[in-house]
């Protein structure tokens, strides 16, 4: 029996050598193909932070601060953009108010297809509009035509003219909803029924680039649209995985494998980044804000003076300084950022910890035992503030608030949680205002942008969302937003002007700081980047030949100043874990979205209409950049993959031997075994 | 003879089918209960999900609606009892997140999961078992005591440092490895499909080994250690027969424990899955999970720990099926 086995095994151990021998001839034969793709064309491979779904625009990720500029990558707006008081036409050639703004002529371009071939017309858009409004359903588009503006009707006049009525005068349409709502195809969309059944077919568009591929929660392929109306797009393919981890996203940006991350660039890796001359910074604008939320229906933050005297107590400065090692700007007291058109002129933030006290002192709140505040009725200034266990700076925030307001008898004690259970405190429940006190969260451009934003946010329960985000009530702050909605554009400033002055004095909610944004990106493969405001770098103007080409120049220069910023050790600490899976919430999402203002304000303004219109004319210089010696560069890195594929094949090789040996030693065994039961 | 001995096996076998088949039945229905409530114990439900405070209120019918749709609507009970009905007929809902059939979504990650914790396990074993027996042979050699000391330090480091240092090694500094995911975005086909998907197998294979190797090499080396101890041993070697005899006999009975561990390493391993998929960019199961407990996203949750529990259940029982043909004593003991 033991001969047997020996033979056996002996016959095995002949086997296994003769399929190595067989694999390892096949891995060498296989490994130049592994890395044989290799085209002329521009490739730009960019690691998404977080993506979900199929940019349905009817179930997008709330406040995800990719989705508004994926999606328009895809899809095309009727004006562009949102974040300035005067977009520029894009699908739209024109858009004029009736006398009283509660009907807009809008008339369109008509050398525009969707990408499925079929000629775009104003029929599209009156379908969109009439879809969204049906629909009525909560989500990131449809609000802004059935919460206000009320959308009423659309009429078709011609193939380039559409007349679109609402309820109430809408002065900013070209902003909201024109620059907000992608326009849909109706010949596809016109027999759904159910617009957020479907998370997965890819999407019809008009814009510059077409979905191809979209594997879910694993990667997007999109391809340049070659008939866009603004010319071909200048990379031909974005090859987009969804890479949530931070430190594996930077180093596939180190090893080549990604060409751009959307991932905020922590800080300690700038100098990494900066090291390796394949790989170049850009800042830009998203403008984002970090804040700190009351829940004003709570018996002591219902206390205007309370609320004052914390925020007065708040260092924002140091707060940014500490937490995003200076990398953003101090909070307003008014709340909208300083980027937006709707942003009141002065802003600032009243830091005075010892007036602060004073004002308690004063409003009923004397220093109990334990150097805490108590009220007239003995309880305790002592709050909970929630922040997203995932998002470090929100954790790191959270803990400088406590310690800054502890200075003021002020008791906070943080506490991290997930998003989910973050937003189901911030829900009323069935009979009553949400359990929450106060949290931080992080707002996208859109909230900033979106021009009746305090109106949404902070309006009294009843109206916008006010009754589930911080139950904030004064009818005075009531009165002006409400006169805002329908005013005329400058009246308009005005009155939010207003408006934020209440809101400084009151206090419902604070913004700690204005994050700012910085991605690092891989020249050598594209160098397109520019900042578009409101937007950050990752927009379909970095795309487009009318507006890459010149400003990527401009902002080659400005990005000096970022790279040289001095870093502590408290920096270093606090961008390194960046990270934050972000996802669906708001909370979620790590803080990016930088200020590059000056050079914004440039090339903003370069494109007029005119130069859009004749976009392939100006494009030349922007179409010859991705030349020669980038090609060499993606031949090298093919070559290093090349290099390792051989080595993966090998490992293969090794694992299937493996696995026969496990075969072959259970057979063994058994054979083995089945002897001996008839021994 | 053979005739009534094989009778006798039948009848024993028969009752031992049954008992285990009850006993695996309680553990499946103890595991959709708990399936069930665990996800809903956490604080959040879907609709926050599909509708964050900052996108606007919704009425509570609308609320109601929008579960409704993904069989989430009612009390706990009905929602149980409808589970259960539905999974019984192979039916595991609608997905939360995008609103496809959760075995689909199930599908798609299912064999990436098995792909990747089939190798783990499978290299761990081996050389797990190996090195074990290495040790065990001299114990208290040199070679014992570094093994030991270098498989339980590899054992002890957690597994997101292993797989970062990996990724900072062989993908940063020598360029040999991919960075994330499982296949390359870039549509391959044929072969370079498969050169792709193992080269991207490779750290995240190698980082779960590491989970699962310390297990292995500890009762591996147990088990060759406590065998050397046995009479057959000290006869065989008073026999003359030489070091090389006497390894087989000790190895093959300290394989009984060995496959034990080995099976069940599998279950620890599928958990162990998440952090390094995240890690990775893997689409396994873990992931998969990581996103859905964000989303809150019950049918698609209760679909995986299901799955999870199946194969856990499933390795259980492959060990419990695979000792009396490994083990000649419970064999005879099932027999007698």
């Amino acid at each position: 029996m033991v001969t047997a086995s020996l033979a056996s095994a002996a016959m095995l151990r002949h086997r296994i050598t003769i399929l190595a021998l067989i694999l390892a001839f096949l891995g060498v034969a296989l490994a130049p193909l592994a890395a044989a793709q290799d085209d002329e064309e521009v490739v730009v491979r960019v690691g998404l932070h977080a993506a979900e779904k199929n940019l349905n625009p009817f179930i997008v990720p709330q406040a995800l601060p990719l989705t508004h500029d994926f999606t328009m990558l895809v899809y095309d707006t009727l004006f562009w953009s949102q974040s300035r008081l005067d977009p520029e036409p894009w699908l739209a050639t024109g858009a004029e108010p009736s006398e009283d703004f509660r009907t807009w002529t809008v008339t369109v371009r008509e050398d525009v297809r969707w990408h499925d071939g079929t000629p775009f017309t104003a029929a599209d858009v009156a379908f969109t509009f009439e879809y969204f409004a049906a629909d009525g359903g909560p989500g990131r588009y449809g609000h802004h035509v059935y919460d206000h503006p009320v959308f009423e009707s659309a009429s078709v006049i011609d193939d380039a003219t559409v007349q679109l009525t609402f309820q109430d005068p809408v002065t900013t349409f070209k902003l909201l909803p024109g620059g907000d709502i992608p326009i849909l195809p109706k010949h596809v969309w016109e027999g759904v029924t159910d617009p957020r059944a479907d998370a997965t077919s890819l999407p019809v568009g008009t814009g510059p680039y077409m979905m191809v591929d979209y594997d879910p929660g694993v990667s997007y392929r999109l391809e340049a649209n070659p008939d866009y109306f603004l010319g071909p797009p200048l990379v031909d393919r974005l090859i987009m995985p969804v890479v949530r981890d931070a430190q594996a996203a930077f180093a596939g940006l180190q090893t080549g494998e990604l060409d751009f991350v959307t991932r905020n660039l922590p800080a300690p890796l700038v100098p990494r980044v900066q090291e390796n001359e394949e790989l170049s910074v850009i800042t830009g604008s998203r403008m984002q804000s970090l804040y700190l939320m009351f829940n004003t229906r709570k018996p002591i933050l219902r206390d205007p003076a309370v609320r004052k005297a914390m925020s007065m107590a708040l260092d924002v400065q140091a707060i940014v300084d500490i937490v995003e090692g200076g990398l953003g700007r101090p909070g307003n007291d008014t709340w909208t950022h300083p980027d937006s058109p709707w942003a009141h002129p002065v802003g600032g933030h009243q830091f005075d910890a010892g007036a602060a006290g004073a004002m308690l002192d004063e409003a009923g709140y004397p220093l109990g035992d334990g150097g805490v505040r108590r009220s007239a009725d003995g309880a305790p200034l002592a709050f909970t503030l929630l922040v997203n266990a995932a998002a470090p700076p929100q954790i790191r925030s959270g803990e400088l608030v406590a310690e800054q307001l502890s200075a003021i008898g002020v008791d906070i004690t943080v506490e991290p949680l997930d998003a989910p259970a973050i937003t189901a405190a911030r829900r009323p429940g069935p009979d009553g205002p949400p359990t929450v006190e106060m949290f931080i969260a992080v707002f996208e451009s859109h909230a900033h942008a979106d021009p009746d934003h305090l109106f949404f946010f902070f309006h009294s329960p009843g109206r916008g969302v006010g009754g589930i985000f911080s139950g904030y009530a004064n009818p005075d702050f009531d009165a002006v937003l409400e006169d805002a909605l329908d005013a005329p554009i400058d009246e308009k400033l005005t009155l939010i002007g207003q408006a934020q002055e209440i809101f400084a004095a009151e206090a419902p909610a604070v913004v700690l700081y204005y994050p700012d944004g910085r991605w690092g990106y891989r020249p050598g493969v594209y160098d397109g980047w520019i900042s578009d405001p409101g937007h950050g770098v990752f927009t379909k103007r970095s795309f487009l030949a009318p507006y890459a080409a010149g400003s990527a120049v401009a902002e080659e220069s400005a990005e000096e100043p970022v790279a040289s910023e001095p870093e502590s050790g408290e920096d270093s600490e606090a961008a390194d874990s960046e990270p934050a899976p972000e996802e669906a919430v708001t909370e979620d999402s790590a803080p990016e979205g930088a200020d590059a203002s000056s050079t914004d304000a440039g090339d903003a303004d370069a494109p007029s209409t005119a130069s859009t219109d004749g976009g392939t004319a100006s494009d030349d210089a922007g179409t010859a950049a991705p030349a020669p010696e980038e090609a060499a560069e993606v031949d090298g890195d093919a070559d290093a993959d090349d290099g390792g594929s051989g080595g993966a094949v090998t490992f293969v090789v090794v694992l299937v031997i493996v696995a026969a040996a496990v075969a072959a030693f259970v057979v063994v065994r058994r054979r083995g075994r089945e002897g001996t039961v008839e021994d | 003879m053979t005739g009534s001995f094989r009778g006798r096996l039948a009848d024993r076998t028969s009752s031992r089918w049954v008992r285990l088949a009850s006993q695996y039945a309680a553990v499946i229905l103890a595991a959709l209960v708990v399936n069930f409530a665990l996800p809903r114990l956490a604080p959040g439900d879907p609709v926050d999900y599909l509708v964050p405070p900052e996108a606007g209120t919704i009425e509570e019918s609308a609320r109601e609606s929008m579960l409704e749709r993904f069989d989430l609507d009612g009390s706990g009970w009905q929602q149980f009892t409808s589970y259960l009905a539905n999974v019984a007929q192979g039916d595991l809902g609608i997905s939360v997140r995008d609103g496809r059939p959760v075995s689909e979504v199930v599908a798609e990650r299912l064999w990436w999961s098995l792909l990747l914790v089939g190798t783990a396990v499978a290299v761990s074993t081996i050389l797990g078992v190996a090195l074990g027996f290495a040790a065990g042979w001299r114990r208290g050699s040199r070679r014992d005591v570094s093994l030991l000391a270098g498989v339980l330090a590899v054992d002890a480091l957690p597994a997101f440092f292993v797989g970062l240092m990996l990724l900072l090694v062989f993908s940063v500094q020598l360029e040999w490895l991919p960075v994330y995911g499982a296949v390359s975005p870039e549509a391959l086909t044929g072969w370079a499909w498969i050169a792709d998907a193992g080269k991207r197998l490779v750290m995240p294979a190698v980082t779960l080994t590491f989970v699962g190797l310390g297990s292995v090499f500890v009762v591996a080396r147990s088990a060759m250690v406590s065998e050397l101890g046995e009479d057959y041993v000290f006869m065989a070697r008073a026999k003359g027969l030489a070091d090389r005899g006497v390894r087989r006999h000790a190895a093959r009975n300290a394989m009984v424990p060995v496959s034990t561990v080995a099976l069940l390493g599998f279950s620890t391993l599928v958990g162990a899955a998440t952090v390094v998929e995240s890690v990775f960019s893997y689409p396994g199961l873990g992931s998969l999970a990581f996103s859905a407990v964000r989303a809150r996203d019950y049918p698609v949750l209760q679909a995986v720990f299901l799955l999870l529990s199946l194969i856990a259940i499933g390795a259980n029982l492959l060990a419990d099926l695979l000792y009396p043909l490994l083990d000649p004593r419970v064999r005879r003991a099932g027999s007698r």
